[in-house]
């Protein structure tokens, strides 16, 4: 059997960064990854911080991959500008929350991990490649098992022969394998997630530069709460790339399951907000219906001929909204000036709406759909996370801030990651990996990181400045009850005192009062209401059906399925058919019933499901993430 | 005592490529090869393949070699791609056009003793035959005119590299009647060409870890491809112009004829995927087909 010194499972972005700071320390280490290739199975919102705690030191992505991290990585824009608008309808009342987002940052970028994860992933195994290791996609991880007498894990996977190794970091994610074989940790409840629906939407640089009035070093989030949810515990998101715009929302699982409403439906709602419709309008064409008769044939002669044209427009109005695009198009020398540029586009238009019946007008182009569950820390860390010599990050360990309307899963597991190899890479100059030498000094090091204290205490600077951006909000307007936590906040001492009342009652108390359908859904909608203005706006977007949105992802389809239905009469799985975001279940004579073939692989269905990822390359592979 | 490192040699074969629909004919009816655009053709990229499985699980030393025009440079760089290989050889000379399967084979062989620095090739792996000339002799040839023994239709091998053999699947069909693998042993140095189903797996961490870092390594190298390239022309080869070209070709090309292009026998029906009833027909039908259709 072969023999290496560490195994990684998963190529996430916390998986990659245990690779390289492994590599950094000169240990030999290999990472498994289930997708074709790292990066087509990962999903975020996402905005990447680096951070600066006052207290304590958390380790950054620039700290592991370095400088070029900053000068090469393909991320999209620093976020520079954080706005909360409270929604009801077609009224809106708006905080900037810019001071809230910077607090304690170095910066903040919106990522696409499909673009992301494949950089860090040659970066990782360049270097690791030196000592030995790499990566290994394609391949997943079935199981675990230690040999009599050896604390060496031997590692099953589906595809390959089995083989050693002495230590190995969980980075398989939220819905984490090897936690569930090992039972490490129990699955995570409805209680402890979020559900996160994502669609990436297409939008020309520079028309998405003056929509959201930044310059190519600046991007934008909009977060919104109230009606947008349709009465759920959770909010909307925002967030400008190059050129596209990530649009989506989270939801609490409990009140999902409370009132189950399909995910595609989730997401046209936030979508038909009129502001939303506003930010991701763009001018899109459309086949009109036709009442001429012509024969098959030449419909279809006509209909390659439009695709042929539709394809060409299309590229070059992304070149022309686009920075470099204009200068390209230009040094190519199939074009003079700008104005040429433009002319030939108007003249493509003109072809599609004279020749082809086509018509130009107001909607928006979506490209990818998403889903993903997302941990909430403060109910589910794991305390102590690892098993034997096995240690967990990031989202296996159920590691992830939600402070106000940020989520910090990404970071949070970067720095989980560092922390992990640091402890393997002790172990392994000692060759001790006793639970006390590995796992307990793991623990002890990721419970000191500012990130563990985010997730078990309220920080009160954080809420200083949180209030301090609310504080033209009228107190009484938010209901007495509100209204007087405000006046109580307002002054500093008893800020202190309150916050300090609430952190000794922990988080396991306050949360179900602090996060309820009043502070994420009613007050909002009552600020909205009376205070906020009407977005003067008629464009209602025309979603796409959840066949076409599906129709769009990329599938290698398993034969065997993936999971396995154990309790087809549960509670638990009726609900699973609305709340399946790819609609994979139908209930048919009172039986949930599985089609896994649409999966993608969100977790949602896998508190009361035999839960496996599928085999190495099979499944979903998304294009953005 | 340290076992001698494998030497691989690859005959490949520049073709037209024909999934692109962009062929073109002169007026004769011959393939018009200065139009057509040129590609690494499936069988090579399958011979290429098994290189790159030599290369990946023995560490071997590849050469590729290739008799055509000087385009024939983007076909080497393909198989480099595809095969982290450390020589590329171009047999160029304008003597050796016109050749058939038996100068061409001549041309090779004397290509395949200038490979891997002069030391020649443990395995030389051609693929099953070429897309535009079906005869699929070239490589038997070849193998003969080497003196090498010659496995055809290889689905799978391995190397015992101290016992100097090679341990292959072969795969036959017996069209209609059923098919056969056969499993054959052999001394080195062998000629075995790729069955155009030859897909090599690498099951362990290692070859995955070096299947990673030779493919990159690939790219390097094809990056600059013209470093790894070596040009012999007949002179270079030591060819003796009696062999090679057209006169070394006893092959009498009678006449060649433009495949005419079949009418399809398929016929097409357009059916409203919204219309039930058209459904129902569509329905009913395939149950019709399926169940009047012989099980093979
Ligand atoms: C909608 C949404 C919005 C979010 N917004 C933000 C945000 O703005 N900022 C932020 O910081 N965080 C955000 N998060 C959270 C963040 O995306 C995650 O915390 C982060 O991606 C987790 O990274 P990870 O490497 O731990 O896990 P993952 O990215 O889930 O990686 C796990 C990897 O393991 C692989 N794998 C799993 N099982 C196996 C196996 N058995 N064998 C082999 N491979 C396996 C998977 O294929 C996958 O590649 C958001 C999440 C969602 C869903
Ligand atoms: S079947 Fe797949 S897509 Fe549907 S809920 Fe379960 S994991 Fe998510």
């Amino acid at each position: 059997m072969e023999r290496y010194d560490v195994a990684i499972v998963g190529g996430g972005t916390s998986g990659l960064t245990a690779l390289r700071q492994l590599a950094n320390l000169g240990k030999q280490a290999v990472l498994l990854e289930a997708g074709n290739t790292a990066g087509t199975k990962n999903i975020s919102g996402g905005i990447l911080y680096s951070k600066k705690p006052k207290n304590g030191r958390v380790y950054n992505i620039e700290d592991v991959f370095g400088r070029e991290f900053i000068d090469d990585a393909p991320y999209e824009r620093p976020i520079t500008r954080y706005i909360l608008h409270a929604t009801s309808k077609d009224k809106l009342y708006s905080i900037d929350l810019t001071p809230v987002h910077e607090y304690q940052i170095n910066y903040a970028y919106s990522v696409l991990l499909s673009k992301l994860i494949p950089w860090l992933a040659k970066e990782a195994s360049d270097m690791s490649e030196k000592m030995g290791g790499g990566i290994i996609s394609g391949v997943h991880m079935r199981s675990v098992r230690w040999e009599q007498g050896s604390s060496d894990i031997v590692i099953d996977t589906d595809e390959l022969e089995p083989f050693r190794v002495k230590a190995v970091i969980a980075a398989d994610g939220v819905n984490s394998e090897l936690a569930e074989v090992t039972k490490a940790r129990n699955k995570f409840s409805s209680e402890q997630l979020y559900q996160g629906v994502k669609v990436v939407i297409k939008l020309p640089e520079t028309i998405l530069e003056e929509r959201f009035n930044v310059t190519s070093e600046e991007g934008a989030a909009h977060l919104f709460a109230g009606d947008v949810t349709m009465n759920h515990i959770g909010g909307g998101f925002l967030y400008t790339n190059r050129d596209t715009i990530s649009l989506g929302a989270v939801y609490h699982m409990d009140s999902l399951m409370d009132n189950p409403v399909e995910p595609s439906r989730l997401m046209d709602t936030l979508i038909r907000n009129k502001l939303v419709a506003e930010f991701v309008k763009d001018r899109v064409p459309a086949k009109k219906s036709s009442q001429a008769l012509i024969s098959k044939d030449e419909e279809i002669r006509q209909h390659f001929m439009a695709v042929k044209l539709l394809k060409t427009w299309n590229n070059l109005r992304s070149e022309y909204y686009s920075r470099d695009g204009i200068k390209r198009l230009i040094e190519s020398g199939k074009y003079g000036t700008k104005d040429e540029i433009g002319s030939r586009i108007a003249f493509l238009e003109n072809e599609l709406v004279e020749k082809y019946n086509y018509e130009f007008g107001d909607n928006y182009v979506e490209l990818e759909y998403s889903t993903k569950l997302i941990p909430d820390g403060k109910r589910c860390r794991m305390k102590a996370p690892y098993y034997k010599n096995i240690l967990f990050v990031g989202d296996a360990a159920g590691r992830g801030v939600f402070v106000g309307p940020r989520i910090e899963g990404l970071n949070v597991g970067i720095d989980d990651a560092v922390r992990a190899a640091n402890a393997v890479a002790r172990s392994l100059d000692r060759n001790n990996f006793d639970e006390q030498y590995l796992g307990n000094f793991y623990t002890k090091s990721v419970e000191e990181s500012p990130y563990t204290r985010d997730m078990k205490e309220i920080d009160k600077d954080y809420l200083k400045i949180f209030l301090d951006c609310s504080k033209n909000i009228p107190k009484d307007i938010v209901g007495s009850r509100y209204g007087m936590i405000f006046k109580l906040m307002s002054s500093g001492t008893l800020r202190g005192i309150a916050v300090g009342f609430a952190n000794m009652l922990g988080f396991d108390r306050l949360l179900p009062l602090v996060e309820s359908v009043d502070t994420y859904v009613n007050v909002p909608v009552e600020l909205a209401d009376r205070l906020g203005k009407t977005i003067d706006s008629n464009y209602v977007p025309s979603t796409p059906s959840l066949q076409e949105r599906i129709a769009k992802l990329d599938y290698n389809d398993d034969t065997f399925p993936h999971i396995q239905v154990t309790k087809p009469r549960s509670e638990f799985m009726q609900k699973m058919v609305s709340l399946c975001p790819t609609r994979c279940y139908s209930c048919e004579n009172g039986d949930v019933i599985l089609q896994h073939e649409g999966c993608i692989e969100c977790g949602t269905c896998a508190y009361e499901t035999l839960w496996r990822h599928p085999r190495g390359t099979k499944g979903v592979s998304y294009k953005y993430g | 005592m340290p076992v001698r490192p494998l030497n691989v040699g690859v005959i490949v074969k520049l073709e037209p490529d024909f999934s692109e629909g962009n062929v073109s004919y002169n007026p004769d009816g011959t393939l018009n090869r200065a139009e057509t655009k040129n590609i690494l053709g499936p069988h090579s990229a399958a011979a290429t393949l098994a290189a790159f499985y030599c290369k990946v699980k023995y560490d071997a030393k590849v050469a590729i070699g290739t008799m055509g025009p000087p385009i024939a440079n983007q076909a080497l760089r393909q198989a480099q791609l595809i095969s982290n290989a450390d020589e590329l050889h171009l047999y160029s000379d304008r003597i050796f056009a016109g050749a058939d399967t038996l100068a061409t084979a001549e041309v090779l062989r004397l290509g395949v003793s200038r490979m891997n620095k002069g030391l020649g090739a443990d395995i030389v792996i051609s693929g099953h035959r070429a897309s535009d000339g079906e005869t699929g002799q070239t490589g038997p040839q070849t193998a003969w005119k080497l003196s090498y023994p010659f496995i055809g239709n290889v689905i799978d091998f391995h190397i015992d590299q101290e016992g100097r053999s090679i341990y292959a699947k072969r795969f036959i069909s017996l069209y209609g009647f059923y098919d056969v693998i056969e499993e054959i042993q052999a001394p080195l140095p062998v000629f075995i060409s790729a069955d155009p189903s030859y897909k090599p797996s690498f099951n362990t961490i290692s070859e995955r870890l070096s299947v990673a870092r030779n493919l990159n390594e690939a790219r390097n190298k094809a990056d600059n491809f013209e470093k790894y390239l070596q040009v012999y022309n007949s002179e270079g080869l030591g060819a003796d112009p009696r062999y090679v070209g057209l006169p070394g070709s006893p092959t009498i090309v009678y006449k060649v004829e433009k495949i005419p292009k079949a009418k399809a026998k398929r016929r097409v029906e357009f059916v409203d995927g919204n219309d039930t009833v058209q459904l129902d027909m569509v329905a009913k039908k395939l149950l019709q087909l399926m169940t009047e259709a012989p099980i093979k």
